[in-house]
């Protein structure tokens, strides 16, 4: 659509011969000039020492404080699990109280979920990602670094409520009104704390989308990219569409819990099943978010130990695909027994039993591929032989809960119970730890014990089965969930004893697999290079480490280049490749164009810096100051963040830079600056305001959902917003983008002053829409009934986002006028003008749908 | 000029393909938002289910033939019969291009069978209650 005017920027195109020949590879680099290259790569990449270790943004390091510190706080929802099994073990016990049972239950699954399970793929994925796809780095290192420690603190903040007394209470799902009304500061702690972890998730989803299109080797078309890249992209996809209407669920929620607007409250027309739906439109496709990442692992292990290429590429891709999509019709068959017509659960029903197809292909896909390779039975493959074993019964209960007549009989039971351990156990915690000891000798250059990884496969293979097994049937018998004691005499007796009993063993199983990990390995031998002998690019790694990521980047050709491209391993290792050198002391990596991974661009990567965790610590106190109704220093804080974060950007992205293109070797020169969607920054925008867009989707869900529930809303002689304002409103945001649109183009031609102009102009018309749309709703009392309540959930979402994007439209002014933003170096007003269409349309849905809906409902 | 062209057909031709493999489950997840939106509207506000029903068999129909035309699309893309390669597994052009074929292919079949899937309660289910 923008093509032929971004064609006519003064950016340099890409020149030179691509792809390189055989001759060009062939050619020897003198030792002299490899040994010069190596020495300065080595210092741009190296990793700060001492203190300022932890200002590293590498993704080998970001990647393994994320995966430890997941790991860390599972072993802690582990701990919860044991204490729930303890008081579960006997009858009529009273080891813990009921509130403190409570509490348990309520953090055990919301530890899993939220603090162990999304962050350990995205974990995983940043540390690995980049070596697979032969990148130096991710796309913004410093962003998956503000991630992680976003994901420390509010981590931190929400388990560490557990040891106060003041967890939240109310179940993982937090359902109203027994969440809404719960006393204390549990629910809170719940909602803001995981808001601000899923905040960091999507930072996380959109770094690693944007590398997987953009960052991948010359040569590596999507037909040939790992398996695990694919995964990558579908669950970063499905983040996108997720996790948004949890926090527009969320938004709602603490809105209800701080200020009392009546969201779920039916007394005031408000309706909880509302939380309920946007809770499992995220909460269904999470546990999809969660598998595939892990059965991703799996497909990269497989053909590793049957030593032979997999089989049904295409059918993984299929699978992958499919279960996305198909995941996110199933949110309802967590709802089965609230009453929904019966129509509607056939729906669901059909859906949930539609995505055992992909599920099952991609198990076949793995088994056909054992079947004809000559498989040999390493460790790893133990863990994922055990896996399949494990998901699929999982997969069975799932068929038998899918049909609505027996869900309920089995809702609320301990069968439920059973069913989702299996799934997840089978489905992510036994590939993640396949994947642990295929991955360790190329994250920490060292091997885990064989000993010690059949001792802890079999003890957590049987405690899991013992304890789980038995719950089918403890289910069957009636036992129900979260209850904190039962009497004896109903048959539950023994089978909770053994259920007990195997909890140990798991926990004795993951004792030792911890051990094994963190156990002293300096005496042990420097290992192989690529000791499974393994195909794929991550094993090209250099052994000892170096901080570089790969010495230089290849030209690939083939799904398994290490096994079709012998002489690739000497020629990465001589620099024989794409950017063997870094001339000018800037981190850089290559980005390659989307589908057919042709070289673009050299594109600079941040480095080491503090303002993150500054930006991080700010944006954490915005979040955990509200908890406590301590409003003053959360505003302070938001403020903070906002600056550090601006800061970083004004130093550090998009910078002019010194020369127009640069040699990126084998005769190739490459742009080291790109606008617009030839650029990474503009991806990362696109992503994520797909994310913010569902977000607002969901609110405006919200106001229909209403509509369709409640016979009065809205109700008989209610106020509306003032429609004149709300005119008004529409036409000054669509003014300011206008103008915006407008700077975009002038600037491009070189009318500098009539876009800084229009820049000035755009942030009073944005301000004034704001204050047309406020005032349109001040005289709406939202305590009283949930549609003004609706309406001003609407005016503040409209008018936060046109904060930010007045302060990004002031942004580019400054820019312009500090000579960081010109004619031929525009990309932050492409990304700025690519924020407001969302905007726009955002602000004339809410324009629409304020001003007109009183008329037409 | 000519140069400028052939760029832009070729990103033309990136765009198009991206979206042509997810067509299918496009066309799917819209049949199931429409199915249980419309339903769902019809039953909370006690209107006449049994027009919706046929309405909405006959939008089952059309997704359906939607969905066996983007696969038979993937198909010639796919081009089996000319080529027969299953794998695709080269880093050329030409395996790229035959490969996102098969991978709409195979989307479209499970699209299609999804669609069935969620058509079946409208035919099989009474309605609200």
């Amino acid at each position: 659509m923008t093509d032929h005017r971004q064609d006519r920027s003064a950016l340099p195109k890409p020149s030179g011969p691509y792809p390189p020949t055989e001759e060009m590879l062939a050619e020897p680099v003198p030792e002299e000039v490899r040994q010069a290259q190596a020495e300065r790569l080595r210092k741009v990449w190296a990793t700060p020492k001492g203190i300022r270790y932890w200002t590293a943004v590498n993704n080998s390091e970001v990647g393994k404080w994320y995966c430890l510190t997941a790991l860390v706080f599972m072993l802690l929802a582990g701990v919860m699990a044991l204490l729930i099994r303890a008081q579960l073990a006997f009858p009529e016990s009273e080891l813990i109280s009921a509130d403190r049972f409570n509490q348990l239950f309520t953090m055990h699954g919301s530890a899993m979920m939220f603090l162990f399970a999304v962050p350990m793929f995205e974990a995983i994925s940043i540390l690995l990602l980049p070596g697979m796809l032969g990148a130096r780095d991710m796309p913004f290192p410093r962003l998956s670094a503000f991630g992680y420690w976003c994901f420390l603190i509010g981590g931190v903040f929400v388990i560490g409520s557990i040891f106060f007394d003041a967890a939240p209470r109310a179940g993982w799902f937090m359902y109203p009104p027994l969440a809404t009304e719960d006393e204390g500061p549990g629910s809170d702690i719940w909602l803001l704390g995981l808001s601000f972890i899923e905040v960091a998730s999507i930072a996380a989803a959109v770094e690693l989308i944007v590398g997987t299109l953009k960052c991948r080797p010359p040569g590596m078309r999507v037909n040939i990219m790992p398996l695990y890249a694919w995964y990558v992209m579908v669950v970063g996809g499905m983040i996108l569409f997720a996790f948004p209407p949890l926090i527009a669920g969320d938004f709602l929620f603490e809105l209800e819990r701080s200020f009392d607007w009546p969201f779920f409250d039916p007394e005031r027309g408000g309706d909880p099943m509302l939380w309920q739906h946007l809770f499992w439109i995220f909460g269904h496709p999470e546990v999809y978010i969660i598998f595939l990442p892990s059965i991703a692992i799996a497909a990269m292990i497989i053909p590793t130990v049957a030593r032979r290429p997999i089989v049904g590429y295409s059918w993984i891709v299929l699978s992958a695909v499919g279960t996305g999509f198909l995941s996110f019709g199933l949110w309802v068959h967590h709802m089965f027994t609230t009453g929904l017509p019966s129509i509607s659960l056939g729906f669901f029903s059909a859906a949930s039993e539609a995505v055992v197809i992909p599920t099952g292909v991609q198990i076949f896909a793995f088994l056909a591929t054992l079947m004809v390779g000559r498989v040999k039975m390493t460790l790893p493959m133990l863990w994922i032989a055990g896996a399949l074993a494990i998901f699929t019964m999982g997969g069975l209960t799932g068929v038998m809960l899918a049909l609505a007549p027996f869900d309920f009989q089995a809702h609320d039971t301990y069968f439920v119970v059973a069913h989702l351990h299996y799934t997840l156990f089978g489905g992510m915690v036994f590939p993640v730890i396949a994947g642990v000891y295929y991955f360790f000798p190329f994250i920490q250059k060292k091997q885990l014990s064989e000993r010690l990884g059949r001792w802890a496969f079999w003890l957590i293979f049987c405690g899991f089965n013992l304890t789980f097994l038995p719950m089918h049937l403890t289910g069957l018998w009636g036992m129900p969930r979260r209850i904190y004691t039962y009497p004896t005499g109903l048959g539950w007796d023994g089978l909770n004893l053994i259920s007990t009993v195997g909890a140990f063993i798991i926990a004795t199983g993951f004792a030792v697999f911890v051990w094994d990990l963190v156990r002293p390995k300096r005496r042990q031998p420097q290992i192989e290079r690529n000791p499974w002998e393994a195909g794929t690019l991550e094993w090209t790694h250099d052994v000892p480490e170096e901080a570089w990521g790969i010495r230089s980047i290849p030209h690939v050709t083939s799904r398994y280049p290490l096994w079709d491209q012998p002489e690739m391993q000497a020629r990465i290792d001589a620099g024989r490749y794409y950017l063997p050198d870094a001339v000018e002391g800037r981190r850089e990596t290559l980005v390659t164009s989307v589908i057919d991974a042709e070289p673009i661009q050299v594109q600079r990567v941040t480095g080491p810096a503090w303002i993150t965790q500054a930006a991080a610590g700010f944006t954490g106190g915005a979040f955990i100051f509200p908890t406590f109704h301590w409003y003053p220093p959360a505003i302070v804080c938001a403020v903070l963040a906002v600056c550090c974060i601006i800061y970083w950007l004004w130093t550090s992205t998009a910078r002019v830079p010194e020369a127009p293109s640069k040699d990126a070797g084998l005769g190739l020169t490459l742009p080291t600056y790109a606008s617009g969607h030839a650029s990474v920054g503009w991806w990362a925008m696109w992503i994520t305001m797909l994310g913010d867009a569902t977000a607002f989707a969901s609110l405006v869900f919200g106001f229909f959902f209403y509509w369709t529930s409640q016979a009065d809303f809205p109700p008989e002689g209610a106020m509306h917003a003032e429609a004149g304002l709300v005119g008004l409103a529409g036409v000054g945001l669509a003014l300011s983008w206008a103008l915006t649109l407008g700077a975009r183009e002038l600037n491009r031609r070189w009318a500098v002053g009539a876009a800084r102009a229009c820049l000035a102009v755009a942030p009073f018309l944005a301000a004034g829409g704001v204050a047309a749309l406020l005032l349109s709703v001040w005289e709406l009392a939202p305590e009283t009934h949930v549609y003004p309540a609706v309406l001003w959930a609407l005016a503040i979402w409209i008018t936060v986002h046109a904060g930010a994007g007045v302060i990004m439209q002031l942004y580019c002014l400054a820019g312009s006028l500090f000579g960081k933003l010109t004619p031929v170096y525009d990309a932050d007003i492409w990304n700025v003008s690519l924020y407001w269409h969302f905007q726009v349309l955002a602000a004339l849905v809410t324009c629409a749908v304020m001003g007109l809906a009183p008329g037409v409902l | 000029m000519s140069e400028r062209k052939e760029q832009l057909e070729e990103f033309a031709e990136e765009r198009a393909s991206l979206l042509k493999i997810t067509t299918g489950p496009l066309i799917w997840a819209i049949h199931f938002v429409i199915c249980y939106g419309l339903v769902a509207v019809n039953c909370a506000k006690g209107w006449d289910i049994g027009m919706a029903r046929t309405g909405l068999l006959v939008f089952s129909v059309g997704a359906l033939v939607a969905i066996v035309w983007v696969g038979w699309g993937s198909w010639r893309q796919w081009n089996l019969h000319e080529t027969g390669d299953y794998f695709n597994s080269w880093g050329r052009a030409e395996d790229r291009h035959h490969f996102l074929g098969h991978a709409a292919f195979l989307l479209a079949i499970i699209s299609f069978l999804g669609v069935v899937f969620v058509s079946l309660p409208l035919v099989m289910l009474g309605g609200c209650s």
